[in-house]
């Protein structure tokens, strides 16, 4: 099973944290739209709500399941924390007890709001895009990347550049 | 025999990869039936889950037995389908993983999950009727069975995979079902059904035809208007989501219908795309208002509901039994999706169930058509939806669960 951290987990339960959810059309082209309801469940999946059925959204995350595409899911936190997660919906809820759950949920959010679908997502892989992170392993892995003003003897820094 | 129908679906996903793979085998499992093993049945729970018992139409097996009512995908599509004996070669539903899942052959295909009860289930009406024995339920939506009677049976005229007189009587008797509804209850029943948050997107009548009247067909008219003003009392808009299935009307009948009422969408079933057949295995709906007179029916009813909330439905399969339906599925299909052009061309749309014959009635004996004629034709009518782009909205896979096609089209934008 995927290794999720709690660093990860905690994000994407927070409301605040910028979720964005993106899908392929029936062309193929990339749709990236706002999750602000996106949330991990117990069981170890992300479960997107979608309120609207004819969405583009919607249509492409059942394009995804029928046909066994991937989406994936970015996380931006606040301090710059970032994640982009993929994965196969698995999972069309439309109705019971989990359905009526997230029903509630998220009309007790947004005042009149309808739920066409809960969808379960099954992350397959996590790529950590944090961009603090990212930058001190690509200058360790591709160092003749590093533009070289940055590597001027009277130049200044607090950061690590090159080991 | 087993696993050359299970290569026949692997042949059939192959051969059609813009057909998703769920609604293949949903098709398929309509077509051949399920069967329950123990286990299975072990894992129903009346209180979480519906049961079979309150439709106004048969099972294959001719058995009112505690079942599940039906199955859900993961997809959230429902396989609307009936409990088959083990010589018919049905899927069987059995447990893995402490669930329930298809299987053919040994092989686990999906998981399944029964449908789910709604909370009015467990209540009864002040005159002590099971509330789900006057309303009852699909996922989304609620049924009504106002009248379980046609009176095209009064001179055996009745179409001929209908079993609806043979139910009535067995639910008459095993199941406390009234054979005709009181206008009032059901309104309560729905009342006490919109409770339930998230439950319903849907209210959906049907009944058996009723030929009486000042003109034919006017007191079905008039009880629908009945119950469905009942019905409209528990809602704050004029109009609801709604579809009836009924008798082809007269447009000064579907006019009043409409007006009265806050129904949505108009449902008049053909049942078979071909005068011949028509005339010869729906005698009632021939004689009393004929193949031509139903098409131009359909078409009228488009100026009262408007394009894209008009549709007929086939029971597909029927056209090819013997001795005077199609000898070839080629020339059914392109027969059938002609006609529904002609149809689609003027504002109807066409969605099809597939045919599980019945036993007791007259083509109760025959075999349905083949997965592959199922799906060209689920493709076909989908097609035409996409060429005179008709929303099929109040008929698909939340409100019905019963076609194929209108599966499809919920990857159309409208
Ligand atoms: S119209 Fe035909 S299918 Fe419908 S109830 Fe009457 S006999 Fe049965």
């Amino acid at each position: 099973m995927l290794q999720v951290s709690e660093e990860l987990i905690d994000l994407i339960q927070n409301r605040a944290v910028v979720k964005v959810i993106a899908t392929l059309d029936e062309r193929g082209e990339p749709y990236a739209v706002p999750a602000p309801f996106l949330q991990w469940s117990e069981r170890g999946e992300l479960v997107h709500l979608e309120p609207l059925e004819k969405s583009a959204t919607n249509r492409n995350l059942l394009r995804s399941l029928w046909f066994g595409r991937t989406v994936s899911v970015t996380v931006y936190g606040p301090l710059g924390e970032s994640f982009v997660i993929s994965g196969h919906p698995i999972k069309a809820h439309i109705c019971g007890p989990l359905f009526r759950h997230y029903y509630q949920q998220l009309r007790s959010i947004i005042h009149d709001a309808d739920l066409s679908t809960a969808w379960i997502i099954k992350p397959i892989s996590i790529t950590d895009e944090t961009y603090s992170r990212v930058k001190i392993k690509e200058e360790d892995e591709f160092p003749f990347s590093v533009h070289l003003d940055r590597l001027r003897a009277d130049h200044y820094t607090t950061e690590r550049i090159l080991s | 025999m087993t696993q050359k129908l299970q290569t026949n679906l692997d042949q059939i996903v192959a051969r059609y990869p813009d057909v998703p793979p769920l609604i293949i085998l949903k098709t398929d499992v309509q077509r051949r039936g399920v069967f329950y093993s123990k286990a299975a049945l072990e894992l129903l729970d009346e209180a979480a889950h519906q049961t079979t018992g309150t439709h106004i139409f048969g099972a294959r097996d001719g058995m009112i037995a505690l079942r599940p009512e039906s199955l859900l995908l993961r997809d959230g599509t429902s396989i609307i389908t009936t409990p088959t004996p083990l010589d018919e070669n049905p899927y069987l539903v059995d447990v893995k993983d402490g669930s329930p899942w298809l299987f053919d052959d040994g092989v686990a295909l999906e998981a399944v999950d029964y449908w789910p009860a709604p909370d009015f289930y467990a209540k009864s009406s002040s005159s002590g009727v099971p509330m789900k024995n006057i309303v009852s339920a699909r996922p989304q939506r609620l049924n009504i069975f106002p009248y379980r009677y046609c009176t095209f049976w009064n001179n055996n005229k009745g179409c001929s995979f209908c079993d609806i007189v043979s139910q009535l009587k067995k639910g008459g008797k095993e199941l406390n079902i009234p054979a005709k509804l009181d206008p009032h209850e059901v309104g309560v029943v729905v009342g006490e059904a919109l409770k339930e948050p998230g439950r319903f997107s849907a209210v959906f009548l049907t009944s058996g035809s009723i030929f009486s009247g000042a003109e034919p067909f006017d007191d079905e008219v008039e009880y629908y208007i009945e119950i469905l003003k009942e019905v409209g009392k528990q809602f704050r808009t004029k109009k609801f989501p709604s579809q009836i299935i009924g008798t082809a009307f007269t447009k000064k009948q579907l006019q009043h219908l409409y007006d009265e009422t806050g129904l949505m969408s108009y449902t008049a079933d053909i049942e078979v795309l071909n005068e011949g057949l028509f005339d010869r295995l729906c005698p009632g709906k021939s004689e009393w208002i004929g193949y031509q007179g139903w098409k131009k029916r359909l078409v009228d009813a488009v100026d009262v509901f408007g394009p894209g909330r008009v549709n007929t439905g086939l029971v597909a399969g029927i056209e090819l039994t013997s001795p005077h339906g199609f000898i070839s599925e080629d020339e059914a299909l392109q027969h059938t999706l002609s006609e529904a052009e002609d149809l689609a061309r003027q504002g109807v749309s066409t969605v099809f169930i597939v045919w599980s014959p019945r036993p007791h009635t007259p083509l109760g004996n025959q075999k349905n058509a083949s997965l592959d004629y199922y799906i060209r034709l689920a493709r076909g009518l989908h097609a035409l939806r996409v060429k005179y782009r008709l929303p099929i909205g109040y008929d698909d896979y939340r409100h019905c669960g019963n076609h194929p096609d209108s599966d499809l089209s919920r990857l159309l934008p409208y």
